[in-house]
């Protein structure tokens, strides 16, 4: 049995987010979505399928990207989308069956005669016997839109709290520190520090602290929370409940039920709150965003084209990899930036979607830069933290760069035309 | 449109980096001469693009430094 984890055309509905990467590659809580399914299945063998573009950059991380990996065997297939929360996932043996939410296949479980057919894109294949293998109704949680995340974060923190073993301190927490709430609800890793003068704060959910990130004085951490590897919280912040922050990231001022991806900055003051931040960007001093709009009605939020309503009074910004706002930039609720864009504040809010690539400045669209003086600037800001920029990395920034030129060229169109 | 290319990128040229007219020479170099900040070469081009209803290509636009260049960069775009 063997279980092969794959992406469906739902993809897009998370962009910004998927750009860059497969969809089972973002976080939610401590962990990224396959981190959680591969726990879950523990030692059972997983193949990872994805788009063609994104397999030259994650084809060596992930076991079967290149469609190596053959499906010879009964299979249990299951959707990149899918999170696994509070031990709810579908069981690795049983009946063939499909598992469906709204109009999207979950899971299916599938014998090796029928599994062996599948080649290409796993989704299309499973669309295409839906209904020749039992289906039902599944309540397993499934991430739809960019705020799905954000609203699980909290929940999947302690989860992941919970599963690599719950409290422990193996790495330093200042005598002058102070614990407030439940001290079994915090794990700080070996080489991790928590500076004088910082609350941590566990009365509503545990906070970990991983390897080597350090928290600074007059900090105060609200769980549940979760700090990742080499990441610092700077002095005097506030760090509210559901935040997960990943690795290599330093971050300041006001932070709420926000996941920051990775290698992201928030130095100074500012807010954020209710926002997912994917990797390299950086956000200026007093960057701030709305999450709440003043008649409490629902967030809409820009996807495909269209303005969806997120359902949630809470939703706050979603921005893309190497993206960069200049110091006083205020985004509204539910406010969409692609990657690499450049987003200068002019005083106002800025638009509520800015396509990949373009520029915001004097409250007007622009081009920017072009890609090769943006790809540059994006491997000087890698390498100041020893990452390089590989050509496949380019080859897949080239390619988003390609799919947005239209979106781009509408917004620069429409602006100059106000 | 009335005028010249050339009296044309002039004019969008003083209007954006606010330089009196007078001063703006054919070899004049947008940064060096005029004080063009890096944020003002890209509404140039947005200018440029506006006033002559072109597209220009960002990079090959970005790589021009001189009034001059930049007429001869329009001309051939009109061509």
């Amino acid at each position: 049995m063997k279980v092969c984890v794959f992406e469906d055309d739902k993809i897009d509905q998370l962009y910004p987010l998927t750009f860059l990467r497969p969809v089972f590659e973002l976080r939610c809580g401590a962990t990224k979505l396959w981190e959680k399914i591969a726990r879950f299945y523990g030692k059972c063998e997983i193949i990872y399928r994805m788009r063609e573009e994104l397999v030259p950059v994650f084809g060596k991380r992930f076991a079967g990207a290149n469609n190596e990996g053959a499906i010879n065997d009964d299979i249990l297939f299951i959707n990149g989308r899918m999170l696994v929360l509070e031990g709810k996932a579908p069981p690795l043996t049983g009946e063939e069956e499909i598992g469906i939410k709204s109009d999207s296949v979950v899971f299916a479980r599938l014998k090796k005669e029928k599994a062996s057919k599948a080649a290409g894109n796993i989704w299309i294949f499973l669309e295409s016997i839906k209904h020749a293998v039992p289906a039902k109704e599944t309540d397993i949680p499934v991430i739809s839109f960019p705020w799905d995340l954000v609203n699980y974060n909290p929940k999947a923190i302690e989860d992941d709290f919970m599963a690599s073993g719950g409290g422990s301190v193996k790495g330093e927490i200042h005598k002058l520190a102070c614990v407030y709430g439940d001290e079994n609800r915090i794990r700080v890793a070996p080489g991790a520090k928590v500076h004088p003068f910082v609350v941590l704060d566990t009365t509503r959910g545990p906070i970990i602290l991983d390897e080597s990130s350090e928290i600074f004085p007059f900090s105060r951490i609200e769980g549940p929370m979760y700090l990742g590897r080499n990441s610092q919280i700077m002095g005097a912040s506030r760090i509210r409940e559901g935040t997960s922050i990943g690795p290599v990231c330093r971050v300041g001022g006001e932070v709420e039920e926000t996941i920051i991806h990775a290698y992201s900055n928030k130095y100074h003051d500012g807010f954020l709150g209710h926002a997912y931040v994917c990797e390299w960007v950086n956000l200026g001093a007093l960057t701030t965003n709305s999450d709440l709009k003043n008649d409490y009605s629902s967030v809409s939020v820009h996807v495909k084209n269209t303005a969806v309503d997120s359902g949630s009074t809470k939703v706050g910004s979603f921005i893309g990899d190497h993206t960069k706002t200049s110091i006083g930039t205020l985004l509204n609720t539910g406010t969409v930036i692609g990657i690499m864009c450049n987003v200068v504040g002019s005083g106002g809010v800025a638009p509520k979607y800015i396509p990949s690539y373009c520029w915001f400045l004097n409250n007007a669209f622009s081009k920017g830069y072009g890609f090769r003086m943006q790809t540059e600037t994006a491997r000087a800001a890698m390498s100041r933290r020893g990452v390089s920029l590989a050509e496949e990395d380019i080859a897949l920034l080239k390619h988003v760069h390609e799919i947005t030129k239209d979106d781009r060229e509408e917004a620069v169109r429409k602006s100059r035309m106000q | 449109m009335e005028g010249s290319v050339e009296e044309r990128v002039k004019k969008v040229v003083s209007k954006q980096l606010k330089v009196q007219p007078e001063k703006i020479k054919n070899e004049s170099d947008f940064v060096k001469d005029l004080g063009a900040e890096s944020i003002q070469s890209l509404e140039l081009v947005a200018a440029f693009e506006q006033e002559f209803d072109i597209t220009m290509d960002e990079e090959a636009a970005l790589d021009v430094k001189t009034v001059g260049k930049a007429i001869d960069f329009i001309q051939n775009l009109l061509k």
